[in-house]
């Protein structure tokens, strides 16, 4: 953790260890963008961002999840609560907490990772072979949060979790995901569902029109089959972020 | 899967008793006896270096470490290791990394060495730390002092004593020991890469990082296996078997270009040095022999 040093990575100053206590010392962040989002807020009406500040923290926690993968580590609890913010609008990740090494073989991977509604859905069915792309399904989910202002699939248990997923997305047919019959939760008797068309999901929630670019980069983050999602890096070089990368290259 | 094969053809012509195993390429593919089996001997090899009259330090230049215990334990490393990898289920990279923590730990501590008073302590520390720090799934330090023989609390002080000598460096990948013992030159948690200087960190482009950073563990597996796979070349004789890689096993390219030319990765020079003085120690072994 200590060595990742990005500009949008909370950095890690120290450590201070003592018998029955650990302290690490974090640069400082004045709010996460779940509260962000909260304090947004109308009566009881979650409100999005407009969707050039959202697109400017996807592409901040982008920046941030490229630098990570690029030095082999995973995160595995992206969530708006671990997205830090400060008042400069700059985004950071944060809480590796869960974050592990992932060049070094190791049998046991876990399949309890990633808080609930941003758990992609092959670890849902029992995956333990995931790798980056377990992160860019939480990316996704957190940017239909952002535009909309409410989580995407708010299940409260790993099957509800999966339904709710599979009612937008469609459930997964062994054609385009040739692995997913032979994933150890799979459940072949599950209701099948064609995918719906995620504009008319999101945009009753926003008032801003959802372009095309828009949605077909959010695609490329939420496809069910692991292997069809984008990586940070060809992410960050889809045209919906064609303003930003013109601008640096 | 693979499996190691056990040949026991012609072709051991010179010492006809001795079984040899052709081990897989992989590590995490080979039997975690034979691992234990090939990390003991590196283990009793290294010990019997340090040990060495013409090298060993004179009693009064000697530093008690936490890692001392009064009298060696009377349980051989290979046993103990035994033990350790069996009631923690210790993984396949656990094993391995423990080896890479004696060269990170006596870079980052000069005053640890290890022998035959510190082998076992270290052992169960090195365990300890590399099983929580990499694998997802793990046992608490009570039942891993349970297992080595000490006090739950002396486990707690000597992981803790461990993690701040390598200052929290016990990732196994290219440059962490460079690192770790820059950061203990400049007493800095983390440093400045600017007051690197000449460091050379040239891994640290996109490119090499794709592929390498933890060929690590990798290489320790293939030198071990070169070092002390020979049954008469170790000193540890719990195991009367012949260890060799597979015929068409060849070193990757990157760790190829490594060993012609060390200058290309500072770390690669420690480990280097540690095992040409192995090699030296293993020949002197083998001419020594009274057969």
């Amino acid at each position: 953790m200590k060595e990742l040093k990005h500009e949008n990575i909370v950095r890690l100053y120290d450590v201070i260890h003592t018998e029955n206590k650990l302290t690490l010392v974090f640069e400082f962040m004045d709010n996460d963008l779940k509260k962000y989002m909260d304090s947004r807020t109308v009566g009881n009406t979650p409100r999005g961002l407009e969707l050039n500040l959202v697109k400017y923290f996807q592409w901040q926690l982008l920046q941030g999840l490229a630098f990570c993968h690029e030095n082999k580590i995973l995160h595995r609890d992206l969530k708006p609560q671990n997205l830090l913010i400060n008042k400069k609008g700059q985004l950071k990740l944060g809480d590796f907490g869960l974050a592990r090494a992932f060049g070094i073989p190791v049998n046991t991977f876990s399949s309890e990772v990633v808080t609930l509604w941003y758990r992609a859905p092959d670890v849902l069915m029992g995956s333990r072979t995931y790798s980056t792309s377990i992160d860019i399904w939480s990316c996704g989910c957190i940017l239909a949060e952002m535009i909309t202002g409410k989580p995407l699939f708010p299940g409260t248990n790993d099957e509800e979790q999966l339904k709710l997923i599979f009612d937008i997305m469609g459930t997964p047919t062994e054609s385009l995901w040739l692995a997913v019959t032979k994933l150890p939760k799979y459940n072949p008797n599950v209701q099948q569902r064609t995918p719906r068309d995620l504009r008319q999901v999101l945009q009753p929630h926003t008032k801003e029109p959802l372009d095309g670019n828009l949605m077909d980069f959010l695609h490329g983050l939420l496809q069910l089959n692991p292997d069809m999602r984008l990586s940070a890096k060809q992410a960050l070089h889809h045209p919906w972020f064609a303003e930003y990368y013109q601008h640096t290259s | 899967m693979e499996r190691p094969v056990r040949d026991q053809s012609e072709d051991t012509q010179e010492d006809q008793s001795i079984p040899k195993i052709i081990l897989p390429s992989e590590f995490k593919k080979c039997s975690r006896t034979d691992l234990v089996v090939l990390i003991s001997r590196m283990l009793v090899l290294l010990i019997a270096i340090n040990e060495n009259s013409s090298t060993k330090k004179p009693d009064d230049q000697i530093t008690l470490t936490r890692y001392h215990s009064k009298i060696p334990p009377n349980i051989s490393i290979f046993n103990y290791f035994i033990r350790l990898t069996k009631f923690s289920s210790l993984e396949h990279c656990v094993l391995i990394t423990s080896l890479y923590y004696i060269d990170l730990l006596q870079t980052a501590y000069p005053d640890f060495t290890l022998n035959s008073l510190t082998a076992h302590r270290f052992l169960l520390t090195a365990t300890t730390v590399a099983a929580k720090g990499l694998c997802d799934s793990f046992s608490t330090n009570a039942h891993y002092a349970k297992v080595g023989g000490v006090r739950c609390h002396e486990l707690n002080i000597l992981e803790n004593d461990f993690l701040k000598r390598v200052n929290y460096r016990i990732i196994p990948r290219d440059h962490n020991i460079t690192l770790c013992s820059v950061e203990q030159k400049q007493k800095k948690f983390v440093i400045d890469k600017n007051a690197l200087g000449s460091v050379d960190l040239s891994c640290y482009s996109y490119a090499n990082r794709l592929k390498s950073g933890y060929n690590v563990l990798d290489k320790y597996y293939q030198r071990i296996v070169q070092l002390v796979g020979s049954f008469n070349a170790s000193p540890d004789k719990s195991k009367r078997i012949d260890y060799v890689l597979p015929s068409n096993f060849n070193e990757d390219n990157e760790s190829g270009t490594r060993l012609q030319q060390p200058k290309a990765s500072p770390e690669s020079h420690y480990s280097q040095k540690r095992i040409s003085e192995a090699e030296d120690a293993s020949k002197y072994n083998k001419r020594s022999k009274p057969d």
